[in-house]
C-alpha cells in the first residue's frame, strides 16, 4: 500500500503554503499527500525523554507532513533539542511513540534512520574539523555508492561559497561556513527529512538570514524539513508550521504568523 | 509539497522493512531461557548424583555423589531465581508504567484543581 500517490493533474486546491515555493530545477512529479489530509512523515505521539531518569519533554504530539517545513520555536532548556535527539534516534523515549512514515520506531538506532534518510544536522553542526571541506563532503561517498563529483558539484550548486575553500580545513572556517558545509554534507546523502538544530547558534544575524536564505531554497525543492529555533522571527517566511515548545510541553501549533502572541508570552512568560 | 514520490516512496519502504532492535526484551527472553536451562540441568546433576551414589557402596565415592548433588541444588536454585526474576520483569514494567501513569494523572488533577482556584 502505497501512502504516497501521484496526484493526476497535479492540482493541489488545499495546499496554500505550497504556493510559496519555487519549481525545482529537475521538476518532479508532484505528490498528492491529501488524499485523506495530510500523510505524516513524521509523528510523535505523546513523547517524553529526559536524561538520568528525568523527563524534560513531558509528553508532546507533534506531526510534520512530507513536503513541509515544520519549525519547534522555544525558549532556551525548553526541550527542542532534546525533542530531536528523539527524533534522531539518539535518545530514547522514555514513554510515547515515534512514528517515522507511518511506522512505530521506538528504539531504532540513529546510523539505521541516517541511512534510510533522516539527516540531523546538530547544534555545534557535526563536521570534521581536522578534515578539509573536500574530505568532509568525501565522508558522504562511503557506504552510499555516492560519487564524489556528483556531491562536491552539488554542493557548490548549493552553496557558492564553499567553492574556493575545498582544500582547507573544516575547523579554520568561519561558523558560517562550517554551517553551509554541514548543510551541502547533510543534503548530499538525498534525505526524506532533514532536522536543523539551532541554525543560528553562535552566528552573526547576516550569516543567519544567508543561511535561512538557502533553507528555503532547499524547502523550496520539496524537502521536508523539521528545524529547531530559539530565535523565531528568523524562521517565521521559512516555515510552514510551527510549535512553541515551553518546559518541555507543546503549548501551541499553527501558522508562525498564528503564533506570534503564543511566541511573546513563551519568551517573555505573560 | 513537491517532494519527490520516488523518493518518500523510498523511504517509506526502508523504514518499513527496517529491523527494530529490542535489545531490553531480547535480553530477558535469553536470561529467562538461562533460568529455565538452568533448572533442568539443576534436576539432572541430582539425578546423576543419586545414580553415582546409590552405584557404590565406596563412602568417598558417595561423598563425591553429595557434593555434585549440592552443586545440582545450586544450580536449580540460582535457575529458578533468574527464571522468577525474568518472568517477572515483563509484569513490573507494565505495573510500574501504570503507576507512573496514574501518578501523572493525579499531579495533572491537581495542579488544573489549582489553576481554577
Amino acid at each position: 500500500m502505497s501512502l504516497f500517490n501521484g496526484s493526476a493533474n497535479g492540482e493541489r486546491p488545499r495546499l496554500g503554503k505550497a504556493k510559496k515555493r519555487a519549481p525545482t530545477s529537475a521538476p518532479a512529479p508532484e505528490v498528492d499527500l491529501l488524499d485523506d489530509g495530510p500523510v505524516p512523515i513524521l509523528e510523535l505521539r505523546g513523547v517524553r525523554a529526559g536524561y538520568d531518569g528525568i523527563d524534560v519533554v513531558h509528553g508532546i504530539d507533534l506531526s510534520v507532513t512530507a513536503g513541509k517545513v515544520m519549525a519547534i520555536l522555544g525558549p532556551n532548556g525548553a526541550g527542542k533539542s532534546t525533542t530531536l535527539k528523539v527524533v534522531a534516534g539518539l535518545l530514547p523515549a522514555s514513554s510515547g511513540d515515534l512514528l517515522i512514515a507511518g511506522r512505530r520506531v521506538n528504539g531504532a538506532r540513529p546510523d539505521d534512520l541516517a541511512r534510510r534518510g533522516l539527516c540531523l544536522i546538530p547544534e555545534g553542526r557535526g563536521i570534521f574539523p581536522n578534515l578539509t571541506v573536500r574530505e568532509n563532503l568525501w565522508m558522504v561517498t562511503h557506504g552510499g555508492g555516492r560519487d564524489l563529483d556528483a556531491v562536491l558539484e552539488r554542493a557548490v550548486e548549493r552553496f557558492p561559497p564553499l567553492a574556493p575553500l575545498m582544500a582547507q580545513t573544516a575547523g579554520t572556517l568561519s561558523g558560517g561556513q562550517q554551517q553551509m558545509l554541514a548543510m551541502a554534507r547533510g543534503l548530499a546523502t538525498d534525505p526524506a527529512l532533514l532536522v536543523l538544530d539551532e541554525l543560528s547558534m553562535g552566528l552573526a544575524p547576516i550569516v543567519v538570514d544567508d543561511l535561512y536564505a538557502r533553507v528555503r531554497q532547499v524547502a523550496a525543492e520539496g524537502t521536508t524539513i523539521l528545524l529547531v529555533e530559539q530565535f523565531a522571527r528568523i524562521v517565521m517566511d521559512v516555515a510552514d508550521e510551527a510549535a512553541v515548545m515551553v518546559h518541555g510541553r507543546i503549548v501551541e501549533t499553527g501558522t508562525p504568523h498564528d503564533l506570534e502572541a503564543s511566541l511573546s508570552q513563551a519568551y517573555l512568560g505573560g | 509539497m513537491l517532494q519527490d514520490p520516488t523518493r518518500v516512496e523510498q523511504f517509506t519502504a526502508e523504514i518499513a522493512d527496517m529491523k527494530l532492535p529490542d535489545a531490553a526484551s531480547s535480553r530477558d527472553r535469553v536470561l529467562l531461557r538461562v533460568g529455565v536451562a538452568l533448572m533442568i540441568a539443576g534436576v539432572v546433576i541430582g539425578v546423576v548424583a543419586y545414580t553415582l551414589g546409590h552405584g557404590t557402596t565406596n563412602p568417598l565415592q558417595q561423598r563425591d555423589a553429595i557434593v555434585i548433588a549440592i552443586i545440582g541444588l545450586t544450580v536449580a536454585v540460582v535457575g529458578g531465581a533468574v527464571f522468577l526474576r525474568y518472568s517477572m520483569a515483563q509484569f513490573l514494567r507494565f505495573w510500574l508504567a501504570r503507576l507512573s501513569w496514574e501518578q501523572q494523572a493525579q499531579t495533572d488533577r491537581m495542579v488544573e484543581a489549582v489553576r481554577r482556584d
